[in-house]
């Protein structure tokens, strides 16, 4: 019960890396900020996260009952700032303090788990497997809070949630480590950090490509995602324990490059599309990431220290994986947006409606393009074709139009996830280069 | 179990969903080019006068693409008001007046096509002509509507 406990602290803890990807959006439209603006309350997080990871360790390392606690208190008080936030500015600086909160709770929970479960190897793979976990869950969650309750219960609700596990320190001797750490696995920390960087692609641009690119509500495609964190269970639980650690890295860093390139190549716009790249890429989380921690956490002395640089790798490897995808995807939908508007534009005039109809029709598609620009979504060009009439001329123009639309926006995804799986790949190379660090 | 079968499977679970996508045309998912503006263009229907005034716009909108080495989609867009005009011009290293003058030629040649063509009678050729010198070219539909009982 202890461990389960502990490992809803890691969960929760990582979740808030990817979960308020589907409430961008509407905190966004909240706040009245820019596209590239709103990132940082992804960014910021992980970035704290990402920096504070490995101090936090070698404090955890000499009290892990006192870290744990003092991270379960700032997260939970810092997430009912950030769902109480006046202002963006203030989202953003709440979202460092949880992320600061959150580096204490899951680097001390690794050391908390090698007590309750007697044994650090077991510690190591529970404490891997709820990272996991709570990482590709997020989304998920975030969808379906944002849109039953709005952006702020995402936060909310994590405030009693992060209080829970510390019935879990009730009665529990947590013994401090005094044993100098070993140097980091760079092999494996360093393939954590390329690996991580691409699957940005598959927990935040593939949610924004469902809700905003084919406007799925944020419930849905919430749903819709969750496939990756259950092929990510069953590629754990069914691969066989007599593949070593390196074979099962390779094939699984594989598998996520290949679900990232099968997203870059989607024949049409459409969830059910997105069904079997998502199964590729759970399944190399499975693998890889978990093989990956495992190796560079797994009985060495001190756990809680390699924890920590873990931590701080896949946290930096999403920062780096952030910085690199937003502008290419920026620029593309810029670009593809000028093709959409081209597009459009000859199917209103090669259309079968009225002449003058087509010069007021594509005034009334414009406007909507203007005004969604804006707001920084994608334009509604149903919402041109409310008082006109429902013929089917008019119909099968409205679903060209759309049609267009979501080929501009699959296509401007299309480059971000090459790169992507491009920067999963690369994970191969420290692994095929290291020499005295096999894994 | 060899040891590097679980990276076979790997590959070629990935090729059983990479190369499906792309044979059904995920490479080239992608907003619809556009087309040749100097290629002339069918009358969908040349009986009738919506067709007949559609034409008219379309063939001249087409003719000034086609002189000025855009696309026709392009070219409207920059119709759009003063504004996506100016820009059209400066991104083309035209002047405004280059722009207007190969519109209005543009539809002086498909007046003269559809006057040829029997399509217009003299009378609402003319009025047409006047139309274009006298109105911006995003309003000359306008003026086609006002004179469609005109036409033959």
């Amino acid at each position: 019960m202890r461990s389960w406990l502990l490992g809803l602290a890691i969960g929760l803890a990582l979740a808030d890396s990817s979960i308020v990807t589907l409430a961008l959006p509407e905190i966004l439209s909240q706040f009245d900020v820019g596209v590239a603006t709103v990132a940082w309350v992804l960014t910021s997080f992980n970035l704290v996260l990402a920096l504070l990871a490995v101090p936090a360790a070698y404090v955890a390392r000499r009290r892990p009952r006192r870290t744990f606690v003092s991270g379960a208190i700032v997260f939970a008080a810092s997430s009912l700032a950030c769902g109480l936030a006046p202002s963006f500015e203030v989202l953003v600086v709440a979202r460092s303090f949880q992320a600061a909160g959150a580096a204490a709770v899951v680097v001390a929970a690794l050391g908390l788990l090698s007590e309750t479960t007697g044994n650090e190897v077991r510690a190591a793979r529970y404490w891997v497997a709820a990272g996991v976990l709570g990482a590709a869950f997020g989304p998920s969650a975030g969808g379906v809070l944002t849109e039953t309750l709005g952006w702020e219960s995402i936060f909310l609700v994590q405030v009693p949630l992060a209080l829970v596990p510390l019935v879990a320190l009730r009665g529990l001797s947590a013994r401090p480590l005094r044993a100098p750490a070993e140097r980091p696995h760079l092999t494996a920390n360093t393939a954590l950090l390329l690996l991580s960087g691409g699957l940005v692609a598959a927990l935040f641009l593939l949610v924004l490509l469902l809700v905003s690119g084919w406007g799925m509500s944020p419930a849905a495609a919430g749903l819709v995602v969750t496939v990756m964190p259950l092929a990510a269970i069953a590629a754990a639980r069914l691969s066989p324990r007599a593949i070593g650690v390196g074979m099962r890295t390779a094939s699984g860093v594989i598998l996520v490059a290949g679900g990232l390139a099968s997203l870059a190549f989607l024949p049409r716009a459409g969830w059910a599309w997105t069904i079997a790249p998502q199964l590729l890429v759970g399944a190399g989380i499975g693998l890889a990431l978990a093989a990956l921690t495992e190796r560079a956490v797994a009985g060495r002395a001190e756990q809680v220290v390699h924890g920590g640089w873990t931590l701080a790798a896949r946290h930096a490897g999403v920062v780096l994986g952030l910085l690199l995808l937003a502008p290419v995807l920026t620029a593309a939908l810029d670009r593809n947006e000028d093709e959409a508007l081209r597009a459009g534009v000859a199917e209103v005039l090669d259309s079968r409606i009225p002449a003058i109809e087509k010069l007021r029709l594509a005034q009334d598609v414009l406007e909507q393009v203007d005004s969604a620009e804006g707001n920084g979504e994608l334009p509604d060009v149903g919402a041109a074709f409310e008082d006109r009439p429902s013929s089917e001329e008019y119909r099968d123009l409205l679903s060209g139009l759309q049609d267009q639309l979501q080929r501009a926006v699959t296509n401007a995804f299309s480059g971000p996830f090459l790169l992507a799986a491009a920067l999963a790949l690369a994970a191969l190379v420290p692994v095929a280069l290291a020499r005295g660090e096999p894994l | 179990m060899r040891r590097a079968t679980p990276l076979y499977a790997a590959i070629a679970a990935v090729a059983a969903v990479v190369v499906p996508y792309v044979a059904l045309g995920g490479a080239s998912y992608e907003p619809t080019a556009a087309a040749d503006p100097c290629v002339a263009r069918e009358w969908r229907d040349p009986g009738g006068v919506q067709a007949v005034l559609e034409q008219v716009v379309l063939s001249a909108v087409d003719g000034a693409a086609c002189e000025l080495g855009v696309t026709r989609e392009e070219f409207v867009l920059a119709m759009r008001d003063e504004e996506s005009l100016d820009a059209f011009a400066a991104q083309h290293r035209l002047s405004r007046a280059d722009a207007e003058r190969a519109v209005e030629d543009a539809l002086a040649r498909a007046i003269d096509d559809a006057e040829d063509g029997g399509a217009l009678s003299g009378f609402a050729a003319s009025v047409l002509r006047r139309a274009v010198v006298a109105l911006p070219p995003w309003l000359v539909l306008e003026a086609l509507e006002s004179v469609r009982g005109l036409l033959p």
